[in-house]
């Protein structure tokens, strides 16, 4: 009993000094990578990539000028803009940590956290494209309307990934406390009573389970439906560790792939992807300037393009370990699911103290407004 | 089993959490600084001149109306140096000066206009000082905290002198991190700076003006 209680609250500490190091190493960004004119002087694979994607990025303005000599120039332009999104996204961003933190969250795979890098990607593209599209080449506005879109558009952005995360915090965190509360019970049997009545309201991811397993769902299913875990069934996975631990907090695998565990990584996607970056804003304009409109959104779809290549790399990884997590976890059947549900809760917590940082202004968003009101 | 559980929450959680600045430059600065002296040998301000990139001053001059293709008078700028002396003022010009150690505050700025010439916008602009000062050794630092705006000396005149001919100017690149600092730079996410703290002066572009 003490000994699950020491467990749980050594879990629970991890990961909140984990949140807190996330939070306060965002709050102290200005500082934690050196100045840019000090290329050469910032040490490290961060340094090196800060001083690549500059060098790119300088280098863009030249391509451009370059293919309105010369078409063949478009093709060499293309490929620095693909350069150009893959470093750039290896940099510190909060779209990859949002994206991440939702996959490793919500038990997502690999391959849907691939997708939704993409579509992330592609929409915070076309996002861009709009923008200069409609403001600067059919208005004609300033840069001070442009860059004032782009701010509520960001606005809107954070706002909707705190929500996101605030929902999904609700959910991983009431998960985590039945996850708890089971711990304790388990070592008190004698206070744990099965609900019966839980099983009439069975859901139908069960159907494919054999039939061992499906009284088992039928009763954790019930439980947690119906009387929002007031009662208790008992424990059920101590002989089916697997199924018990995998299944028990909502859909299972075939429902996730579904169209509506689409919907909720669309949600989320959407939500990360409708900040434009301001480089792709000021090429754009830039190309434009150039009466070069429509190579600037060739380069920033495939600059898009190089950017999901990295986020999509990042995304497997948090995946792969989450499922390496999962399969420690596995091995201890109570206080692996409880450790589970906490790093889900906690990632939910990091993605609402994302979304609440950028609303706050504390994280340094990249300020388009810096000289142009 | 349970330090293996809790050292993979450790390291997801860690790497989740990599969120630094979203800030990288962007806009890039090319600037000429002058050291303003009265005849009393005080230093009365700093007179800036800032070339943009040529992508941000495309990003700045997007419909800015003007009556020749390529071409911007002053006057068709008014608008545009105003609102950048407006919008400056939030991030304190960039500009930081010590007398002697002793930080110097700026007033608004006076003589500001832009001047586009070769594809870039160049921001003239002159920074008073509020109380004119004499000090021995005269420090201003030029930066962006942010990283949004990067800022890089001239290469022909990056520093010059008005009005103070026994006093002699000097410039101090952005220096590459001592063993100490760069250990200091590599724990800053585990132990973060107090806010107030101007640590991020070390990377600065300093201006040293040395008077007997």
């Amino acid at each position: 009993m003490i000994k699950s209680q020491t467990i749980a609250l050594t879990a629970l500490t991890a990961i909140f000094i984990a949140c807190t190091m996330g939070i306060v190493s965002a709050w102290s960004a200005p500082f934690g990578a050196p100045h840019l004119a000090s290329a050469a002087s910032t040490s490290g694979l961060m340094g090196w990539i800060f001083a690549e994607q500059a060098a790119f990025y300088r280098s863009l303005s030249g391509f451009i000028r370059a293919a309105k000599e010369d078409g063949a120039a478009m093709w060499e332009l293309f490929g620095v803009s693909f350069v150009y999104g893959v470093f750039h996204a290896v940099g510190p961003g909060h779209g990859k940590a949002v994206i991440s933190s939702y996959l490793v969250a919500n038990e997502e795979t690999w391959r849907r956290g691939v997708v939704l890098s993409f579509v992330s990607a592609a929409i915070q593209s076309v996002v861009a494209i709009i923008v200069v599209a409609i403001a600067a080449a059919l208005l004609g506005a300033t840069a001070k309307v442009i860059g004032l879109t782009v701010h509520l558009v960001e606005i809107t952005s954070y706002a909707l990934v705190t929500l996101i995360g605030l929902r999904l915090f609700y959910v991983k965190g009431r998960s985590f406390l039945i996850a708890c509360r089971e711990l304790t019970w388990r070592r008190a049997p004698e206070l744990a009573f099965a609900s019966a009545t839980g099983a009439g309201t069975l859901r139908t991811q069960t159907v494919q389970l054999p039939g061992r397993v499906f009284g088992a769902m039928a009763m954790r299913g019930g439980r947690c439906m119906i009387d929002g875990c007031a009662v208790h069934s008992f424990h059920c996975h101590d002989d089916h560790h697997e199924s018990a631990w995998g299944h028990a907090h909502g859909p299972g695998p075939a429902e996730l792939a579904g169209a509506g565990g689409w919907r909720r990584g669309l949600s989320a996607v959407i939500a990360v992807g409708l900040r434009p970056c301001s480089g792709a804003i000021i090429v754009l304009i830039f190309a434009l300037a150039q009466d070069l409109f429509w190579t600037g959104v060739g380069a920033t779809l495939i600059m898009g393009l190089g950017t999901a290549a990295t986020v999509a790399a990042i995304a497997i990884v948090a995946v792969s370990a989450r499922g390496l997590a999962n399969r420690v976890a596995r091995t201890r059947a109570g206080f692996g699911m409880l450790a589970m549900r906490a790093i889900e809760a906690g990632a939910a917590t990091l993605i609402v103290a994302f979304g609440i940082m950028l609303l706050a202004g504390y994280m340094a968003s990249e300020q388009l407004w810096m000289f142009t009101g | 089993m349970i330090e293996r559980a809790c050292c993979c929450c450790t390291i997801l959680l860690l790497l989740l959490s990599i969120n630094r600045a979203e800030a990288h430059p962007h806009v890039w600065v090319t600037f000429h600084s002058e050291v303003v002296y009265a005849a009393d040998g005080s230093m009365t301000g700093v007179r800036h001149d800032w070339t943009f990139d040529d992508m941000f001053s495309a990003y700045a001059l997007q419909g800015i109306s003007h009556a020749k293709k390529g071409q911007y008078t002053r006057q068709e700028l008014a608008a545009l140096a105003q609102t950048n002396v407006d919008s400056l003022k939030e991030y304190d010009y960039f500009t930081y000066a010590r007398a002697d150690g002793k930080k110097l505050k700026f007033a608004d700025p006076v003589d500001y206009w832009l001047e586009y010439k070769d594809a870039a916008l160049t921001l003239h602009f002159t920074l008073p000082l509020k109380t004119p000062v004499s000090a021995k050794a005269m420090k201003i630092e030029v930066y962006d905290p942010s990283i949004f705006v990067d800022f890089e000396f001239a290469k022909d005149t990056p520093v010059s002198l008005s009005g103070a001919p026994q006093c002699l100017a000097t410039y101090d690149l952005p220096h590459q991190p001592t063993p100490t600092e760069q250990a200091r730079l590599s724990e800053l996410d585990a132990v973060p700076l107090d806010p107030s703290s101007t640590y991020g002066e070390i990377f600065a572009n300093k201006i040293l003006v040395k008077c007997p």
